[in-house]
């Protein structure tokens, strides 16, 4: 009956099977760290922590589905990232001035165009020149970093801008209880609002429809999901030391002496990574570009003959990986207020693990946007709760190997007997 | 019918080398409005490369293309489409990883109004094709590398004839084909005729071709042999076009025929 | 501090009695280094030159840039060029030793620089890693002599990072037996990478809700990750941090408080002392008269050589003086947002 109703509503399994997976692995870590996993803090700093590579995993979800691999973006955001550094601490405020209001926004601009010319060059070598994107990237993963170093001769550069900061994280890098219910609730009007759609397209043209108890059953559960990721981030208070700079700085009266509780609410990273997840889903399965890409995956030919323009197809996911990219610079400089010529290293690693981890298929044709940022929170959950446990990072390495392998593993198991 | 004075397609001295090598070399054909042009020779005869040079997915060295008597620029498949020229490539050419609504519509997408892919559109209409093509057809949802060697073939003949196609070429159709589903193909090509689509046929089956045909043309080494009316020659002439490059007398000649026979005007055997 | 502060001086005082006693003129000394390219030796190579051309004697250099290989024909070409004592910074301490070797035989002395020559006749200079790791630790302890400590280590790669901790153990383990000061949690940073840092820092301050003291950090790049982390539950300057390298942002971090010290290695020092102990042994002295020489055998070969090694400089919020004057860092970078009068340096 529940096995039923589950199959109704359409899902993939695979997806569940993750979650499930997510989930069991959350729980254990709970027990086995004496209940320091499964709280509000915890679980808030692993939102925050595997932020910058969901971002870019969702890129290169489209990367690998199009039959091409990127490894060199760990090098380009270090290079980005330095770049970024430098207007925004050098440059910009020799131009505008110290602490200029604008100049998050200009530096954040310019990084994201220098991620699209950066991503667009090798994309062009790859599908214009036809050189394999194995050796492209690779040359920009050697290139892109020696260009990080370069720009300041290997000199970090910190502190960073305090607007530019907020994309970081931190309690004033979050959003607040109040903006957090209200995103809350906004996404899931949206999500009734899809599926109410998507059930009256089907209606329209009468095709068969999921029974009424499923998309119910779908809606609540999805609704249930971003309500309580809102609780839990509104669970997890300021520090004391920051409330109390707060309330100093805003001259607050205490009554009672008692600090106020100021919840963090979303994270800003986390909720740059939440957009960046629903635009590129919305990208690869509801646009032309999105279906190109698929197409080019399952079969590069069958989609040139279909009139498709594969080569230009292919420059543009670079182009996003790129783009995105950039915006994982800019979260990964903002959190540890610092560019230094050595951020993302190995970065293009956990990126493809973690898309690959999340179903992507390395021979292409398969794998969602979803599916790799979940893979990105598997990852960082593994490596967050082994330090809660204490486990250093030698035995970390080797346990994160691990289970990359037997994801995949699983995954060619299923895959195998979902086609039989 | 004015149509006929004026060919649908006419490829003239059509040549291209893959590395010194001569796939095809000075060759040269008409496709009619409402006629089946049979392609046929052996493996490496120059006719799948030709059909490619028009559908545009490899580029000629040298020769012109001319649709309805204007010269024709194909640099691409997109180019080809927008000619009104379709093709069933022997390979099939689908991407085994999208539904059969997505492989239909590859390349040209019924969109809504926001810009995004009409799904529900795309499928209701592939239902109402395929439901044409092949009534038991039922696995809308799944990939098509799910999908059984027939019902892959009625999938990309439908894409072929989803866009109001007006030069066909099928290359193969019915190599995946049982019997039954061959002879759909076969009333299908020709309803297909009837409205005025012309068709260039690729196929192995002789028996296949003068069912079919109503001109056949014969390569040979990248050569046209010579081009015949289906009723001016025999099975066994075309055989002998096929193997020895020999032109029958019912045939007009090309650069291709060994034995150059005087054209004696039609009926001549 | 105050007494580090004083060691440093007395070294500088002691390197002007080496100067004084340096009678070579017209003498010329060879530099092998193993990659210019690295900013690093470019401060290096002008305190050489400069500690040369003081006293008159000859710089001559090559640069094998990188390769092993080219850096023993360039050694051969510096003694074909007359060079009467060599300094050489290895590129690969084991390949090296044929050109060592022959340049030992012509009676040329050989100055191993920052990295180790095993080579009986030849001199080993470099600054005291150990000593870095006690340093830190001390720093640490003069700021916070008890409570709850987090150690982020280098990387587990890097034989270097265990070094460091060694050193940061030898200085804490009274007071970690006596039970003063509590290890409430170590990880290594994969990498040296500060967004490791920062990622194992807030896993610590999870773990210890947040009842941390002080966090001794191996360097700059990783105290900076995990200041990242004390920041983000507004811890930032309330935990002493320690590092090492002297970072530009390290050294703004200590004006502004959030990092207690940062161990500098001053790369002038070092070129200044190897060039005047090359000057020395050009001269003839023996390498075991040369002022604070020491026997050194702790090589993986374990080959008794004379040595010297340099103390590096604890750089606190107390003598930022040092490294603005040292050149090596502008007074408005080390200064970048600090309000006038909360740092003496900083005016």
């Amino acid at each position: 009956m529940l096995g039923r109703l589950l199959k109704s509503t359409e899902l993939d399994t695979r997806m569940l099977g993750m979650a499930g997976a997510l989930a069991l692995i959350w729980l254990a870590f709970h027990l086995l760290s004496g209940g320091l996993f499964l709280t509000p803090r915890n679980l808030w700093n692993l939102s925050v922590q595997s932020s910058a590579v969901a971002i870019m995993a969702a890129g290169m979800t489209l990367v690998i589905v199009a039959r091409n691999i990127d490894l060199s973006i760990g090098s380009m955001l270090g290079f980005i990232g330095m770049i970024m550094g430098v207007l925004q601490t050098d440059l910009l405020p020799k131009l505008l001035g110290f602490e200029h209001p604008a100049t998050w926004i200009v530096t954040l601009a310019a990084g994201l165009v220098l991620g699209i010319v950066l991503g667009g060059f090798q994309g062009f070598l790859i599908a214009y020149l036809g050189i394999p994107a194995f050796i492209v990237t690779l040359g920009g993963l050697l290139v892109w970093r020696g260009g990080a170093w370069w720009v300041t001769s290997g000199q970090t550069v910190a502190p960073l801008d305090d607007r530019f900061r907020l994309m970081g994280g931190g309690p004033e890098g979050a959003i607040g209880a109040a903006w957090s219910w209200a995103l809350g609730l906004l996404a899931c009007v949206a999500v009734v609002a899809m599926l109410a759609r998507h059930r009256a397209r089907r209606k329209k043209f009468s095709f068969p429809l999921r029974p009424m108890a499923a998309e119910i059953l779908v809606g609540a559960v999805a609704c249930a999901l971003i309500l309580g990721a809102v609780a839990v981030a509104d669970a997890y208070p300021w520090p004391i030391g920051s409330v109390r700079r707060y309330v100093e700085a805003n001259h607050i009266a205490l009554a009672d002496g008692a600090l106020p509780f100021i919840a963090h609410g979303i994270a800003i990273p986390v909720l740059i990574a939440i957009v960046v997840g629903v635009k590129m889903t919305f990208l690869a399965t509801r646009t032309r570009f999105g279906r190109y890409v698929y197409a080019i995956g399952g079969n590069p030919e069958a989609a040139e003959l279909a009139g498709v323009n594969t080569r230009w197809t292919i420059v543009k996911t670079f182009m996003l990986m790129g783009l995105l990219t950039a915006l994982g610079a800019a979260v990964s400089i903002a959190r540890l207020n610092a560019a230094t010529n050595s951020e993302g290293t190995l970065a293009e690693l956990l990126v493809i693990a973690a898309a690959v981890i999340g179903g992507t298929s390395l021979s292409g044709g398969a794998g969602t946007v979803a599916g790799a940022m979940l893979g990105a929170v598997l990852m960082q959950s593994l490596q967050s709760g082994m330090v809660l446990l204490g486990v250093d990072t030698p035995l970390q390495n080797i346990v994160v190997g691990i289970v990359l392998v037997g994801a995949v593993w699983l995954d060619t198991v299923y895959r195998r007997r979902a086609s039989s | 019918m004015t149509a006929s004075t004026v060919p649908l397609v006419a490829m003239r001295d059509i040549a291209l080398s893959f590395g010194g090598v001569r796939a095809v070399e000075r060759a040269s054909i008409e496709l009619y409005a409402g006629e089946v042009l049979a392609l046929v020779g052996h493996n490496g005869a120059g006719k799948s490369t030709l059909i490619k040079i028009l559908s545009g997915a490899v580029q000629r060295d040298g020769g012109t293309i001319a649709v309805r008597g204007a010269a024709a620029t194909i640099a691409n498949p997109r180019d080809a489409k927008n000619y009104g020229i379709e093709t069933i490539y022997q390979t099939l050419a689908l991407a085994d990883n999208l539904d059969t609504a997505a492989n239909l519509f590859l390349g040209r997408e019924l969109r809504t109004g926001l810009g995004t892919l009409d799904d529900a559109a795309m499928e209701a209409k592939a239902r109402e094709v395929m439901g044409r093509l092949n009534p038991h057809f039922r696995r809308f949802k799944d990939p098509v590398r799910a999908l059984s060697g027939g019902e892959r073939q009625s999938v990309a003949i439908a894409r072929a004839i989803l866009f109001d196609a007006q030069i066909l070429i099928m290359d193969e159709p019915t190599a995946a084909l049982g019997p039954q589903e061959t002879a759909q193909v076969a009333e299908l090509v020709r309803k297909l005729k009837v409205e005025g689509i012309g068709i260039v046929l690729i196929s192995h089956d002789i028996a296949d071709v003068f069912d079919l045909a109503d001109r056949i043309c014969v390569m040979k080494n990248g050569r046209v042999v010579g081009t015949a009316r289906a009723g001016d020659v025999t099975k066994d002439d075309v055989l002998g076009m096929i193997i020895l490059g020999n032109c029958p007398p019912g045939a007009s000649a090309g650069p291709g025929a060994m034995h150059q026979t005087p054209i004696k005007g039609p009926k001549a055997r | 501090m105050k007494k580090l502060a004083t060691a440093c001086l007395a070294g500088a005082a002691l390197s002007l009695a080496l100067l004084a006693s340096a009678d070579a003129k017209g003498k010329i000394i060879g530099v092998s280094w193993s990659n210019f390219q690295e900013e690093r030796w470019k401060t290096d190579e002008a305190a050489i030159k400069a500690e040369l051309a003081a006293s008159g004697d000859k710089y001559i250099s090559a640069d094998a840039q990188s390769s092993a290989q080219k850096q023993l024909t360039d050694i051969e070409s510096l003694i074909a060029q007359g060079a009467n004592a060599l300094i050489v910074l290895p590129q690969d301490a084991s390949a090296i030793a044929p050109a060592v070797g022959k340049a030992v035989d012509e009676g040329i002395a050989v100055i191993g620089y920052d990295r180790l020559i095993e080579n009986p006749s030849a001199f080993y200079i470099t600054f005291d890693n150990k000593e870095v790791g006690r340093l830190q630790a001390r720093a640490v302890v003069a700021v916070k002599p008890a409570g709850r400590y987090a150690f982020i280590k280098g990387s587990s790669a890097d034989p270097n990072a265990d070094f460091l901790f060694a050193g940061q153990m030898e200085v804490l383990k009274g007071a970690l037996d006596a039970g003063t000061v509590k290890n409430v949690g170590e990880a290594y940073t994969d990498g040296w990478l500060p967004a490791n840092a920062q990622k194992n820092m807030e896993q610590m301050l999870t773990k210890n809700n947040n009842q941390i003291d002080a966090v001794v950090a191996s360097n700059d790049g990783t105290a900076g990750g995990a200041i990242a982390a004390l920041a983000a539950q507004g811890l930032a300057g309330a935990v002493a941090v320690s590092g090492q390298d002297g970072d530009h942002a390290a050294l703004n971090r200590i004006a502004l408080g959030t990092q207690t010290v940062s161990v500098w290695k001053d790369a002038r020092a070092l070129g200044k002392t190897a060039a005047d102990i090359a000057m020395q042994l050009a001269d003839g002295r023996k390498m075991g008269d040369i002022a604070g020489a020491m026997k050194f055998s702790g090589g993986p070969k374990h080959v008794e050589m004379n040595s010297m090694f340099l103390i590096p400089i604890a750089i606190t919020k107390d003598n930022l003086g040092i490294v603005i004057d040292a050149g090596w860092i502008k007074k408005d970078e080390v200064c970048r947002g600090i309000k006038p009068g909360a740092v003496k340096v900083c005016g």
